[in-house]
């Protein structure tokens, strides 16, 4: 049996005036999956939540939440509940009141209300602040219980809209975890917006990588990370970004000279156009130190920066080489390098079009 | 001596209580001390040769037995209490609509938003000359109205009959105090985080709940001021009595603020225009406490 998808986006497009700010985007959506839309700011990935919510109307195109088209349906009757960057808690309500509102504006009796209540605050961890007032709360809490108004709904979708960006470091990381237990635990359909590319690796299932309006890559996490099918997403998913060198195919199409000092020639896995401009992308964590004899790039440490697991090594200077080794490098500042990286390893964009030129892993 | 003075004026504490001190100073002479005489004035025997000393036969309550006594006291009470309430009413109930209305964002509202404040700057005289116009009984634009959308059929004399006068001073008042119940208002309204209005949509309510769950409950604060406010100036609406009914006709439209000027300038019997004074006094100062506690439960999330 072929599981309906639980949202479609279809061609969907928005004008705000002369702003075109969602452009052809199409998605789907399956149920009870967990979906990232990434990006950087502006690039219309909190436009395209609500959208999705029903808090913004799309210019043209298709929304579908369980193969129900509901571009003309208003938020609240759209089955889908939101957690917002700002939490929007209702200030003049306790901590109960805040989770019941919508069960309250349905006219559920009590008992089932104070039941519901009482699961979600015991799953969120909430009990002992049920009568508090949102402004007697420490930040992640109010998180929590914005999150309790979501689930103790059960809606066919959960928007999360920068739920984490208002917490600090290491508050955050907890609650990644804790937002993807909730999914696994609750099994409903998520779309979750971040900046954060992390966040989107780590939690998300299916990754929408958006820029400036349009979707420029979408997959699991490890494809997107892989087969980066385009510069920008090749430079956006990965801590430290990916390091970019502009060079050129040699002659046999089989190695690609790039534009550094000393001209170094590194072996590909696969035959490219010879004579072609390219922007060789390669990732720290790939490049190593190259063992004699081996073609290398031939550059100097500037700095050198070890957190005790890994070490950063910043080498050469225009551009800036970034290295992250597994190993205690024992080198200092200004000391000669050189390094290498395994042709399958090196990807490859168009200068022009930022494309990928094929697959670096394939 | 002189120096020490000014160095602790120009770098010490001298000079926070100097900024203290002026304006305390010029509240006591100009507020507190003429209240105050007000409240010992309503306790004494004044008479016009008695006028210019402070020392005057102490008759402990008699003026306000007096007072009680006219037997107009309790109507022109009555006549404050419905000329308050029903002024307040409409300048709450005209401004929340206008603030809710300009609220919408829709292109021009601010700057029309802006205009409404005209009524509020006018002078009350001026606005009591422009309401003369408009209520005149022969000619006045309210009965042509009136008359025209057939809900009158012959024409009503709003200042000299004794039905209406009052009312004819409580629309004048509405039109006045309207725009400055608008602009607190709306000022509340810009206050509600617009991402509460899109949650509580999102969890099912509509615009007539969100009104009553999210806009009342976080305008309360507001509102109580605004209340509290429209009280006191109510109280204080002097002007519009003058240029529009001078009271009358009969004490029709006369409120305790115009009879206690009536009783001391034009009667002079300064006593008794003290004793109302008191009377309101007191009724203020509720209000204001009321204000300040209204403002000081401010919810902000």
């Amino acid at each position: 049996m072929t599981q309906q998808p639980q949202i479609e986006l279809v061609s969907v497009n928005k004008h705000y005036g002369g702003f075109h700010a969602l452009k052809d985007i199409s998605v789907t959506i399956a149920k009870g999956s967990f979906v990232a839309l990434v990006g950087p700011s502006g690039c219309g990935k909190s436009t395209l939540l609500r959208s999705l919510a029903g808090l913004e109307s799309i210019t043209t195109g298709e929304i579908r939440i369980t193969g129900e088209t509901v571009n003309e349906t208003p938020p609240r009757h759209r089955d889908v509940a939101m957690v917002f960057q700002s939490y929007a808690l209702y200030p003049h309500m306790t901590v109960r009141e805040n989770m019941s509102y919508s069960l309250r504006l349905k006219r559920v009796p009590k008992t089932k209300i104070d039941a519901a209540v009482a699961e979600a605050a015991k799953i969120l961890g909430l009990e002992d602040y049920l009568d508090r007032k949102p402004n007697a709360l420490s930040g992640g809490q109010r998180q929590r219980v914005a999150m309790g108004r979501a689930i103790i709904r059960n809606p066919k979708v959960f928007l999360f809209d920068e739920p984490l960006s208002n917490l600090d470091a290491s508050l955050r990381v907890h609650m990644r975890k804790e937002i993807r237990a909730l999914h696994e635990r609750v099994g409903a359909t998520s779309v979750y917006v971040t900046h954060d590319q992390i966040e989107a690796m780590t939690m998300a299932d299916h990754v929408v990588v958006l820029k400036g309006g349009s979707v420029e890559q979408q997959g699991t996490p490890l494809s997107l990370y892989d087969m980066p099918a385009t510069k920008f997403v090749a430079g956006f998913i990965g801590s430290p970004a990916m390091n970019f060198v502009s060079g050129e195919i040699t002659g046999d199409g089989g190695s690609v000279l790039l534009d550094l000092p000393g001209r170094p020639i590194l072996p590909l896995a696969r035959q490219a156009t010879p004579g072609r401009k390219v922007e060789a992308g390669l990732r720290p964590e790939h490049l190593s130190l190259a063992p004699p004899g081996v073609p290398a790039i031939e550059t100097r440490a500037s700095s050198v920066e070890s957190t005790g697991s890994v070490t950063y090594l910043y080498c050469g200077g225009d551009p800036e080489i970034i290295v992250l080794s597994q190993e205690r490098e024992p080198l200092s500042s200004g000391e000669p390098v050189r390094l290498t990286i395994a042709p399958e390893n090196i990807h490859l964009f168009d200068p022009q079009t930022g494309l990928s030129i094929g697959q670096a892993a394939g | 001596m002189m120096k020490r003075l000014y160095s602790a004026v120009v770098d010490g504490k001298g000079f926070d209580i100097l900024l203290v001190g002026l304006p305390l100073l010029f509240l006591i002479t100009f507020s507190g001390l003429p209240l105050l005489y007000n409240v010992l004035m309503s306790f004494q025997e004044v008479d016009i040769f008695s006028l210019g000393s402070l020392i005057r036969p102490f008759v402990g309550l008699d003026n306000y037995r007096a007072l009680l006594a006219q037997p107009e006291f309790w109507p022109i009470m009555w006549n404050t209490v419905i000329f308050v309430v029903c002024s307040i009413f409409g300048q709450f109930t005209l401004g929340f609509a206008l603030a809710l209305f300009f609220d919408a964002g829709f292109r021009g509202a601010s700057f029309l938003r802006g205009l409404f404040l005209v009524s509020w700057v006018m002078p009350g005289l001026v606005v009591g000359a422009i309401w003369n116009w408009i209520l005149s009984g022969d000619f006045g634009v309210l009965n042509y109205i009136l008359r025209a959308t057939g809900l009158i059929s012959e024409n009503i004399f709003w200042r000299s009959d004794t039905d209406f006068s009052l009312w004819a001073v409580i629309i004048a008042n509405i039109w006045l105090g309207t725009a400055f119940n608008m602009i607190l208002l709306s000022v509340g309204l810009a206050g509600i985080p617009k991402d509460l209005y899109e949650a509580s949509e999102l969890d099912g309510a509509n615009v007539w709940q969100r009104f009553l769950t999210i806009t009342i409950p976080m305008m309360r604060s507001t509102i109580g001021a605004v209340i509290s406010l429209g009280l006191i100036f109510t109280l204080q609406q002097f002007d519009l009595f003058a240029a529009i009914t001078s009271g009358g006709p009969a004490n029709s439209s006369n409120v305790a603020q115009y009879w206690a000027w009536e009783l001391s300038f034009r009667q002079y019997d300064f006593a008794k225009g003290a004793t109302i004074s008191t009377i309101m006094i007191i009724t203020v100062m509720i209000a204001a406490l009321l204000y300040v506690r209204s403002t000081r439960h401010e919810v902000r999330g």
